[in-house]
């Protein structure tokens, strides 16, 4: 991802798996696991399968890296309601008919954007905690579904729109693999290759700091969430595709996983380091263990407990804060 | 008598630097002990361990002859040691009772307070300073609310409240009047007189002569002497605070002939020119300052020519950095004008200050200069890549890369590989990297905040050299130093500063070290204010 | 009672308590012009019955809050503890002390471990406990998969009944600012102001600092289960799902009462003028008329407004920290 190194051959050497490896590996024994426990689990139908609920999580957690990374406690909550917006305004603009795919999709992406716009003024201009704003936008956004469909989702996605993300391309694979591909490395492009993605890991790392070189962190934070929306509300578009019509909760459940993949893919809570390869792995490795304790016959409730484990025993590896003596 | 503290063989490191190198400190029953030394010598860093706020790395404290282990402040406390901090450690929001018997509260068993016993208890204390503040004594008041002398005051009466054998003062008296530093003194003399020991940390030599009977004196983390002040001249003093002459000195302390100096080093510190525009003749005023106004500056006025390094100095903290983050648009200010080449700089932010041509290379390089855990590619490319970027968006890696790598050659920065995180660089590579950053914006004005603070010799003398470099090309320098040789050596001009004003103008030949430490000692309160 | 409303005394970066006792007085006026017979008997003694829960859990968060955490897993708690309580009792009412007792347990444990994770393992407190409160609230689904389970007839009645023409709520709340009185005389909550308001300087003054946090969680996870109490006596049955939105109604009754965010200022008085002043604004939103399609967007907006309100002097003080 990163430029090669040629200066020292002797860090070839020294190279150690990183988190992005470590999730990887993780995610190789869980299937295996998997293919123990259950034989067909590791079947390519079944892999294909996993992949695709995987991409959905991918791409809500896009946005949720870039936030996180942003530092400063960044975090946000509302992705899941935004997406679930987002399908619900695009389902009702296009009314089944493809014409209406781009004012639709436009419309929902300017929607989302605007949410995400008001939990970075919410964040930078106001202070609050970013974790309080977006667990509070969740109620308005939550507000905002049930004034704008009247309690009843209407209208149903373009066919185009289901045969780009249904659709099987090359080796049986849907077009929904594709498109996560083209927005991970549109995510990566933004991160690794812009001003805007360095000055980000600046803000993340230092925020003194980067204040201090120029860079305008309010600025930085707040396009953050402007894009974490976006992402946001593009994953619910997709998963509009994937089901073609909606439900009032559809995208709801992907609030923690979001936050779990960054976290799996070695993002660091404290911000400024990780990227999106590893978010990318880490939707993997919990859509592998999601099916594992499906097919293990562990119901939502107890999945639900240990989703809060893993995320508790992976933040103690990663997370923690410094002492007060020193 | 025999030693009542021995503390032998300290060492504490941060990070890249070394507080404390091996520093010891024996003091008796019944004496002030004075503890002295020039910023960072480790004075603070030895009050600490012995506090129990900083555990050392390794050394050896024995108080009345038994071996101590001080890992903490409750054991601290058990051994009969209190401190007052530089930082004071009053809670704002809590009461002046409630702070003096913080973490000690007299309770019932089952854990209710008691709280006529904590105010007699904090009634008694104060009592002693009852004249150290204006009116009663204002026991019920947040302690937010007092006047920072007061709340000083309180700090000392907590530190009293626990009885302590040993007492540590580490500058209590910065913030206080003239009234209430007699106060202070007297009481010190009463615990004197009641055989405790006072170790005393402070900067003004005049109250170390009135108030202490030996001094142990530091200097870069290491016990340099300890001696009877009875029998020892403030010259004598300063004389062992100011460092020893340095083995290879560039040049002598008094050198004439700085300009000199500065384009010989040009020659090998910087080989394209890194000014842009290139307007203003050598000699020409480009930086005027007039009555700059902040929290802590006031009615700052100078100039500053093309190519000219003016120099901050006086005792730290009077200032000097307040003021070079004024100049970056990092403070606000709240009257006087800047004008650079006759045009308002707009310091409303760092971002615009740098886009108009200032950089500042902060105090803090850890907390306020570079990104650790980024790598050195991105530390350095981050002040200029807006004018390589594509649309300000587009970064292309090679045209990075190559930027970085053409200042990782032209400063002598010594690095594995450009993706590595800065954090693996040495200190002063560390700060070569924050002073290319900038170099790659082509700045008018450098701002340099103690720029060779805990680096070896070898990377300052380098870093001396892109300074001089830098002015040779007609940059606007200003440096703020703790190290008052450094200001001799690169300066062409030295304001010293007290409380926020600008108190003394040193100019070529009057810029000697002892010229800067007496300027910036004499001014002490109690004699000019 | 001067510790009720410490808000009084500090000017300005938080909420008077002036301005929570305005927002109280616009609240009732604007209520009892809405809702017929406000000031009657029984509405009033129902209004209370239904502003426990979040009364509770408002003393409990600014606990928290003051010791310079938070707590998003107080929600979670309310709805396990209830859970587990109506479970034991299942409508016996000889069995009501088990379930009291076990209640109090949950909170007490699940207050412990926030406490250890943030204290110990040193974790941040936001993130640490947003991860607990799905463990609690998986672990409440595991307890009680669906909504059911019974109270006794006589607790659902006793408390919707009034002593002395004073509605048994209205008590409870009262016993609840009570409650608050007597901690703040102890030195556990004297340590929880200072490790809130300025941790290094507490830890220089030797107050435990690691303890002290902890304690502050555990009386979280006890009010937690107050509140889940309270939920059981006012619905009657158990709901695996009861406590989502009362975390976060919980922060913003803090908020509104004058508590600082950043900790160690503040108290629970005007927490719990803050918690009655939002379940009055419910209140208005359903006697004023407004669609019921819109009531939530409603009441999600005047959380966040009420959450600005605590950001409102950073607008004025906007200054880069270098």
């Amino acid at each position: 991802m990163s430029a090669p190194t040629v200066e020292t051959p002797r860090r070839a050497l020294a190279w150690r798996p990183g988190p992005v490896a470590l999730a990887g590996a993780v995610a190789v024994v869980l299937v295996i696991a998997g293919e123990l426990v259950s034989p067909g689990f590791a079947g390519y139908g079944q892999l294909v399968n996993l992949m695709r609920v995987a991409a959905f999580l991918g791409v809500i957690a896009i946005g949720q890296t870039i936030v996180i990374i942003a530092g400063g406690g960044g975090v946000d909550l509302s992705v899941g309601k935004v997406a679930t917006f987002a399908a619900i305004i695009g389902s009702r603009v296009m009314a089944g008919d493809d014409a209406n795919i781009v004012p639709a999709v436009a419309l929902a992406l300017l929607v989302s954007a605007g949410i995400g716009l008001v939990n970075g003024l919410g964040v930078t201009l106001l202070r609050i905690p970013p974790f309080v704003m977006t667990l509070g936008m969740i109620g308005v956004v939550q507000g905002l579904i049930l004034a704008y469909t009247g309690g009843q989702a209407s209208g149903r996605a373009a066919p185009a729109l289901t045969s780009l993300v249904n659709g099987r391309i090359v080796f049986d694979l849907p077009g929904l693999l594709f498109l996560w591909l083209l927005l991970g490395l549109l995510a990566v492009w933004l991160l690794r290759r812009t001003t805007f993605g360095w000055n980000l890991y600046a803000v993340g790392a230092n925020r003194t700091a980067a204040e201090l070189t120029g860079v305008r962190p309010g600025r930085t934070l707040v396009l953050a969430y402007v894009l974490s929306a976006t992402f946001a509300g593009l994953a619910g578009i997709l998963l509009l595709g994937y089901t073609e019509s909606v439900f009032l909760d559809l995208a709801d459940q992907y609030m923690l996983p979001s936050v779990a993949a960054v976290v799996i893919g070695g993002t660091l809570l404290a911000g400024g380091i990780g990227g999106y390869a590893g978010t990318a792995v880490g939707a993997i490795v919990l859509t592998v263990l999601q099916g594992l304790l499906t097919t293990l016959d562990i119901g939502g409730a107890w999945r639900t407990v240990v989703n809060g484990v893993v995320l508790l025993v992976l933040l103690s590896l990663y997370g923690r804060q410094r002492r007060l003596r020193s | 008598m025999s030693a009542l503290l021995e503390m032998t063989g300290v060492r504490k490191r941060y990070g890249g630097v070394q507080a404390l190198d091996g520093a010891s400190l024996t003091a008796l029953r019944g004496e002030v002990h004075a503890l002295l030394g020039p910023n960072g010598s480790g004075k603070s860093t030895l009050d600490k361990t012995l506090a129990g706020t900083v555990v050392p790395d390794s050394g050896e404290i024995r108080i009345d002859g038994a071996q101590a282990r001080i890992g903490g402040p409750r054991d601290a406390h058990a051994l009969g040691v209190a401190a007052v901090y530089q930082q004071l450690s009053i809670v704002g929001d809590l009461t002046v009772t409630q702070n003096v018997v913080l973490g000690l509260e007299p309770a019932r068993r089952s854990g209710f307070l008691d709280h006529r016993a904590a105010r007699d208890r904090a009634a008694t204390a104060l009592e002693r300073f009852a004249a150290a503040f204006s009116g009663r004594l204002p026991l019920d008041r947040p302690a937010a609310s007092l006047r920072p002398g007061e709340q000083q005051i309180v700090e000392v009466a907590k530190a009293l409240a626990r009885d302590p054998r040993i007492l540590v003062l580490d500058e209590a008296t910065a913030s206080l009047h003239k009234e209430q530093v007699e106060v202070l003194f007297e009481v010190v003399r009463e615990l004197r007189a009641a055989g405790v020991l006072v170790v005393f940390t402070s900067h003004r030599l005049d109250e170390v002569f009135a108030l202490c009977d030996r001094a142990t004196v530091l200097r870069n983390g290491r016990t340099v002497a300890t001696v009877d002040l009875s029998s020892t001249s403030e010259d004598a003093l300063v004389r062992l605070m100011v460092a020893a002459p340095r083995p290879e000195p560039a040049s002598p302390p008094e050198a004439p002939h700085r300009a000199s100096a500065g384009t010989s080093a040009a020659a090998h510190g910087a080989r394209e020119a890194p000014v842009r525009g290139g307007t203003a003749e050598p000699g020409a005023v480009a930086l005027e300052v007039r009555g700059l106004t902040t929290d802590r500056l006031r009615d700052v006025d100078f100039t500053v020519r093309a190519g000219e390094v003016l120099g901050l100095g006086g005792l730290q903290g009077q200032g000097q950095s307040e003021l070079l983050l004024a100049l970056f648009g990092a403070a606000r200010i709240t009257a006087g004008d800047v004008l650079l080449d006759g045009e308002a700089l707009p310091l409303t932010s760092p971002a615009r200050a740098a886009r108009a041509g200032v950089a500042l290379v902060p105090g803090d390089r850890a907390r306020q200069g570079m990104f650790a855990s980024r790598p050195i590619q991105e530390n350095l490319s981050l002040a200029s890549m807006r004018r390589r970027a594509r649309m300000k968006l587009a970064l292309s890696a090679p045209a990075e890369r190559r930027a970085a790598r053409s200042m990782v050659e032209r400063l002598g920065i010594k690095i594995g590989s450009l993706n590595d995180p800065v954090a693996t660089l040495s200190g002063g590579n560390q700060q070569k990297v924050v002073i290319g950053k900038w170099l790659l914006d082509r700045p008018r004005v450098v701002l340099l905040d103690d720029p060779a603070k805990g680096v070896d010799v070898a990377a300052k003398e380098e870093i001396y050299a892109i300074i001089r470099g830098l002015a040779a090309e007609g940059a606007v320098v200003i440096l703020n130093s703790s190290d008052n040789r450094e200001l001799t050596e690169l300066s062409d001009r030295v304001l010293v500063l007290f409380e926020g004003a600008v108190a003394e103008e040193l100019t070529a030949a009057a810029i000697t070290e002892n010229r800067l430490v007496s300027s910036a000692l004499r001014l002490a309160p109690g004699e000019t204010l | 009672m001067r510790g009720l409303f410490p808000g009084v005394r500090l000017p300005g970066v938080q909420l008077s308590g002036a301005a929570t006792v305005a927002m109280l007085v616009v609240a009732v006026v604007v209520n009892s012009a809405l809702q017929p017979n406000f000031w009657s008997g029984y509405a009033l003694t129902s209004n209370f019955a239904t502003f426990v829960p979040l009364v509770a859990i408002a003393v409990g968060q600014t606990v928290v809050v003051l010791s310079g955490g938070i707590d998003l897993s107080l929600g979670a708690q309310v709805t396990l503890a209830s859970v587990v309580a109506v479970r034991i009792v299942d409508g016996q009412l000889d069995r009501l002390p088990q379930a009291v007792a076990a209640a109090l347990g949950v909170g007490l444990v699940c207050g412990a471990l926030n406490g250890l994770v943030v204290a110990l393992v040193r974790l941040q407190p936001i993130v640490a406990t947003f991860a607990t409160s799905f463990v609690f609230s998986g672990l409440a689904l595991v307890v009680l998969p669906t909504p059911g389970g019974s109270v006794p007839l006589e607790v659902t009645t006793a408390y919707r009944a009034a002593v002395l023409g004073v509605p048994v709520a209205l008590l409870a709340i009262l016993g609840l600012a009570l409650l608050w009185w007597v901690l703040r005389r102890h030195r556990v909550l004297r340590h929880v102001y200072a490790v809130g308001g300025d941790p290094e300087a507490a830890y220089a003054s030797l107050v435990p600092v690691a303890r002290t946090r902890i304690s502050a969680y555990v009386l979280g996870g006890l009010f937690a289960a107050l509140a889940a109490l309270a939920v059981l006596a006012n619905t009657g049955s158990g709901d695996p799902f009861v406590g989502n939105e009362l975390t976060l109604a919980s922060v913003a009754a803090v908020v509104i009462g004058g508590t600082s965010l950043a900790g160690g200022r503040g108290g629970a008085g005007g927490s719990i003028l803050g918690a009655i002043v939002l379940a009055l604004v419910t209140n208005i939103v359903f006697f004023a008329d407004v669609p019921t399609t819109y009531r939530q967007l409603v009441n999600g907006a005047v959380i966040i407004l009420a959450l600005a309100l605590a950001g409102i002097p950073a607008l004025q003080k906007r200054r880069p920290a270098a």
